[in-house]
Order: C-alpha cells, then structure tokens, then sequence
C-alpha cells in the first residue's frame, strides 16, 4: 500500500513539474516585455531596467527557468501587474467561493446524473430514456457561456425566480442558478456514462444469479448492479473533472461569482499575465490533487483494485 | 536485413467480392439509427450553408446601417436604392433607409429619413432599370444588431469560422495525437513514458482555461484560435491512439509483417493505423464539437476572430452587453441557437458512428 501510494505521489510530482513547466513556456514565448506591462504607461529606462533586475529577465532562460521553478514549487507566484497583489494570496482568498460552487455543483450532478442514468437503462428505449438522454446531449452540447446567459435571461431577468447576479453573502439563493448551470455537463456526462456502465452489468450472471435467489428487484439494482456499475462512473468523473469543470471560469463570470474563474477572467480581460499565470497553473495543481487523493481513496477502499 | 519470404498471391488477393466489408456494415447500423442521421444531414447542410454564404446570405455581413439598429425579427424598412450596384454585394451603402415616402414628381422623390427631416432626392442618382424599382422593402428575418447589421447574414457567415476552426483544429489535434499516440503503443518503453507524461501534464489543465492561455500569448486572431484548439486536443486522440496501438501491436497479422522484414514505421501507418480508425473518427467527432465550443467561447471573450468578421460566440458577447436592458434578445438568442444547433447535430453523429461501429452493442 505504503509502495502505491508512493508511487502515485511520484507521479503527481512528476505532472506539476511538467505543469510548472508548461506555464513557464507560456510566459516565455508571450510577446511583450514583462517589465514595460508591470510599469504600464509611465514606463522610463531606469525603472525599466531595475524591474527587470528584480524578475531575473536579464539572466538567461535556463537560470530563469530554475528560479521561476523553485518558486512556484515554494508557492511564490509572483505578483499581479495590475494590482501589485501576491497572486497565490489573491488566489487562496478567492478560493473558498469556487470550492462552494464547485462541491454543490459536483453533488448534484453526481445525485442527479447517476439517478438519471439508472432510469434511462432500466427503461431503456422508453420515453423517459429519450428524454432524460435527450437533455444529457443537450448538456454535453451547450457552451457554458450560452448556457449561463439563458439561465439569466429565462429564470433571473423574465420569470425573476433568482438573483441575476451576486454571492452568497446577499443570500443562499444566489447559489442555486450558477451551481446548476455549472452542474449540466458533469451531470450529463455521468448520466450517459451511468446508463451505458449499467445497460453493461445488467446483462452480467450475477445479477441472473441475485434475482434467482430471489432478492427483490430494487436490492438487485442498488446491491449488485450499481454498485459495479459505478466504478466506470467514478473514474470517469475523477479523470475528467478538469474538463467538466472548466465551465466554473464562465459561469462565475456571467454570475460574477467572486472565485478563481472570474479572478482568471478578470486578468485576462485586463492581460495581467501573473495572475493568468497563476489561476492557470493553480487549477491544474489542484486537479493533479484531486486525482492524486482519489486514487489512493479508491486503493483503500476498493479491495478489487490490484495494488500492484 | 529483408526477409526471403515471399508473401503468396492468396494473401495479397482481395477478400472475396461478395463478402461485404466491416464499413459497409457499420453504415447499415448507421442508417437505421435515425437521430444520428438527422445529425448528419444537418451537419451537411451546415457545411453547404457555409461554403455558398456569398450566395444565400441577404445582405452583406458587415453592412453598418445605424438607422436600422437593433431591429427584432422580422424588422421591414424601405429603401431607396442609388445606384445599379447589387444592393447586398459592397459594403459601400448604395441606399438611402427611408421612414415613410411623401411624394414624388418627374424629377425627385420627397422622404422623411430616420432623424424625422424631410429630405428630396433626384432621380437620376436613383436606380433607373425597371419600373418602380428604386423603391424597395428591405426585410431582416432575424433583426439587427446594435450596428444595423443583418443578423441572419452574420449567423450565415459565422457558420464558416465555427466549422472551419473546428475543423481544422481538430485536424491539428488528430494529427499529433495519431503521431504521439502510436509512437507511444508501438514503441512502448521510454517513448511512452515521456509522451504518457506529457498527456498527463496537458490533461491536468482545465482544457477551456488552457486555450484561453494560448490564445492570450499567440494573440488574438483566426490563426491562433485554432493553434491553440490543436494543441489542447490532441491529448484524448493520442491516448485513445496509443490504446488501440497497445492491443493491435499484440496481434498475429503484425507479427506476420515482422517477420516479413517491413520496418516499424510502414507497419504502424499500413497495418495498425487503419484499425484503429473506427474508435478515431467517433473521438474526432466529439472532439469537433468540443473544438466548436472552444471557439465559440474564444470568441465571446474577444480572443478568436477579429471584428468585423462575424462569429457566433462574438456575436453572442455583443448582445449579452445589451440584455440586461432588455433590447432585442434576439442578438443573443440566435447565435446560441446557431452554436446549439451545430454541435447537438456533431454529438447526435458521433453517438450514432459510437453505436454503429460497436458491434456488441445491439439494438
């Protein structure tokens, strides 16, 4: 276990390296002289020259890459043209209003989308399968922006259910339409994923065997089928939750939502390379996390899966 | 060294004529799935929409009319048409927008304009050909935008950025994911340990946030966008390569081209490449529709095509800043129902290609 579990760290070691190293060439290859953005306009030779002292820009790209790595590994992100802000400070501020949006959003898709999913296989080819895959497709389909903007215009602007717009400092309320609009594509991916895993094990002979023993039909459904139905679900959840959850930069745009999208949208409106630099590569390293934490959960818990 | 063996005519021969091919059987599959060929012709009309846009849009994309500005669906106005010029060919506006005609004579024809002036114009700077001609009723089916630019044409016109950036993109994508990946099954080793890491570390950004990045470095633009679309997406393609490349590599026929001496590079392109187009081109089609996506969101925050070359996520920016006042909502609605459209119709063909090419899922 002890060996797993290193060697998975090893990995997600490896991957933020590789992360770090990825933002550095992005900042490299960005045309544009650091130093002149972070003075802007009032930008003379002498201060010029002292900010690119300060940044290492003088020294040549491998010894830059080395600082830029040590301190990215040190969490030292630099600090925002615009704001002279700490970027991973502002980042950490920022970060519980994501981490509230994103952990509603991931709940009720996971709830809703295996719920869903059940159904549409145990009813295959009836009408509720249509339609609950027909909205599935509809999820995967919508761009999040276009998504957002009709959930604001139908539900906040014309039927006035919801705040348009806000945090959850005003009121709960403002959480329920972005975690929604947030939760459709996860929630459809799962609910698609769920339906074709179970459609798969419903046809296995254990469950012949379960109903032969005569167990009712929910115990042979929630005992023996889902719950082998759902380790598919769960990897593909865990594997593609950077994708699904890209959605958070517009949605917390649209709902000007005070979290890591909208401080990764804001400085990319504003091209304050730092912070961009910054929420990118946070995102990622969080991501690397998540997988990190949920392997090593899934070797505890999951006798089945070989340790090897 | 080549091997002495010589491969009999047998082999070579084709398989027997009446025995119809896999593909042919996929495609009956195919056929009797009827949403996914719904999928399918939309997405070939989509493409006809797009190669012919010069032909079948109404007006010029580009044409500012601000007289006509953020007009609802099925605004009419009238025109006085100038010259014998095509009235929807040059951006150069060859008509007067007229609010209501008071009169003419011999010589001129009175207007009240849009600033409510009465105004007089002579009729030889009008259209001569024809009867009555120089009077015309201008109709904008899907209404203006805040420049008085006929929405449907730019809807129109926005049809050729989405599929050619998706499609090209996804080409780029493809292409490196079908390198990478295959060097990475067939080699196996340290190639695949530096390419499986690098499909890690890309895999680890958000895929959105990432395009944006690349897009914000190269600058904005039609070329960048598609850069940047590429070289997010070839991850899934590489790795859906390198798996397939895994299992083929393992199989007798490949065994039999070792032995028959052919290098690794014409084993992996002749034999283990065209079996795995199948699973490939059901990827490709999702990835089509992420790269659509991709550029519609680019574009809606102002990082894909550039003014004044309509896109769709661009024009849905442009309304979106009007809706809150509640004018025309049409501006919004209708590029989204155009993004809508294209990629539901991607995701139905691709679900259908999905089915069709597996055979173990039975209908």
């Amino acid at each position: 276990m002890l060996n797993y579990a290193l060697k998975n760290i090893a990995q997600a070691v490896s991957i933020l390296i590789g992360v770090i190293s990825i933002t550095f060439i992005l900042m490299f290859i960005m045309p544009g002289d650091p130093a002149r953005m972070m003075l802007g306009q009032r930008s003379d030779e002498e201060s010029v020259r002292s900010i690119r002292e300060e940044l290492g820009l003088n020294k040549p790209v491998y010894t830059q890459y080395i600082i830029f790595m040590s301190k990215a590994l040190r969490g030292d992100l630099g600090v925002s043209y615009i704001t002279n802000r700490n970027v991973s400070k502002t980042i950490l501020e920022k970060l519980p209003a994501t981490a509230v949006l994103g952990f509603t959003a991931i709940f009720i898709s996971f709830i809703i989308g295996v719920f869903a999913g059940v159904i549409s296989a145990l009813k295959q080819n009836s009408f509720l399968d249509f339609l609950s895959m027909s909205v599935a497709l509809f999820g995967i389909s919508v761009p999040q922006f276009v998504l957002a903007l009709l959930a604001v215009f139908i539900f906040s602007a014309t039927l006035g259910w919801f705040p348009i717009a806000g945090y959850i400092t005003d009121g709960w309320n403002h959480l329920i339409l972005p975690a929604l609009a947030l939760a459709l594509r996860p929630m459809a991916i799962t609910a698609r994923i769920t339906r074709s895993s179970m459609l798969d094990v419903m046809t296995k002979d254990y469950i012949r065997t379960a109903r032969a023993k005569g167990l009712s039909e929910f115990k042979v459904i929630y005992k023996h089928a889902l719950r082998n139905a759902l380790n598919p679900v769960i990897t593909a959840a865990s594997s593609s939750l950077a994708a699904t959850l890209g959605g958070v930069f517009f949605i917390e745009y649209i709902f000007n939502w005070p979290g890591i999208g909208l401080l990764a949208m804001d400085s990319i409106m504003k091209l304050d390379f730092p912070m961009i630099q910054g929420t990118v590569m946070f995102s990622a390293v969080i991501f690397v996390l998540i997988n990190l934490l949920v392997d090593i959960m899934y070797a505890l818990l999951d006798p089945k899966v070989k340790i090897s | 060294m080549k091997s002495q063996i010589q491969i009999p005519d047998e082999m070579n021969a084709k398989v027997s004529e009446k025995g119809r091919s896999l593909r042919y059987y996929t495609w009956l599959r195919f056929r009797r799935n009827k949403s996914a060929v719904a999928g399918l012709i939309v997405l070939a009309f989509l493409i006809i929409i797009a190669l012919s846009a010069e032909l079948i849009s109404p007006f010029n994309p580009d044409l500012q009319t601000l007289e006509f500005a953020s007009k609802p669906a099925f605004f009419k106005a009238l025109v006085l048409i100038k010259s014998d010029k095509k009235f929807s060919g040059s951006s150069d506006r060859n008509f007067i927008p007229v609010k209501k005609l008071i009169g003419e004579n011999n010589e001129t024809v009175k207007y009240i304009d849009y600033l409510d002036k009465e105004k007089e114009i002579s009729k030889t700077e009008l259209k001569k050909s024809g009867n009555d001609s120089y009077i015309q009723s201008v109709l904008f089916v899907l209404g203006t935008d805040k420049y008085g630019r006929d929405l449907l044409s730019r809807l129109i016109f926005g049809t050729r950025i989405s599929l050619s950036v998706g499609l090209i993109s996804q080409t780029i994508a493809i292409l490196t994911g079908l390198i990478l990946g295959s060097f990475s099954g067939y080699f196996r080793g340290f190639p695949d340990r530096v390419i499986m890491w690098l499909i890690n570390v890309v895999w680890a950004f958000p895929s959105i946030l990432l395009v944006i990045a690349i897009s914000v470095v190269l600058g904005k633009g039609f070329w960048q966008a598609f850069i940047a679309i590429g070289l997010t997406g070839w991850v899934d393609s590489a790795r859906l390569v390198r798996g397939q490349v895994f299992s083929i590599r393992e199989s007798e026929y490949i065994e039999a081209a070792k032995s028959a001496g052919f290098g690794s590079l014409r084993i992996i392109f002749r034999h283990i490449l065209p079996n795995c187009t199948g699973p490939l081109i059901v990827s490709a089609t999702a990835g089509l529709a992420n790269a659509i996506i991709f550029e519609a969101s680019l574009s809606f925050l102002g990082l894909g095509v550039q003014p004044p070359t309509s896109s769709w996520g661009q024009m849905v920016f442009d309304g979106y800043k009007y809706m809150i006042t509640g004018s025309n909502f049409g501006m919004v609605l209708w590029p989204s129902i155009a993004i809508l459209i294209t990629v539901f119709s991607i995701n139905l063909l691709g679900d259908g290609l999905r089915d069709a090419s597996d055979p173990k899922l039975k209908k």
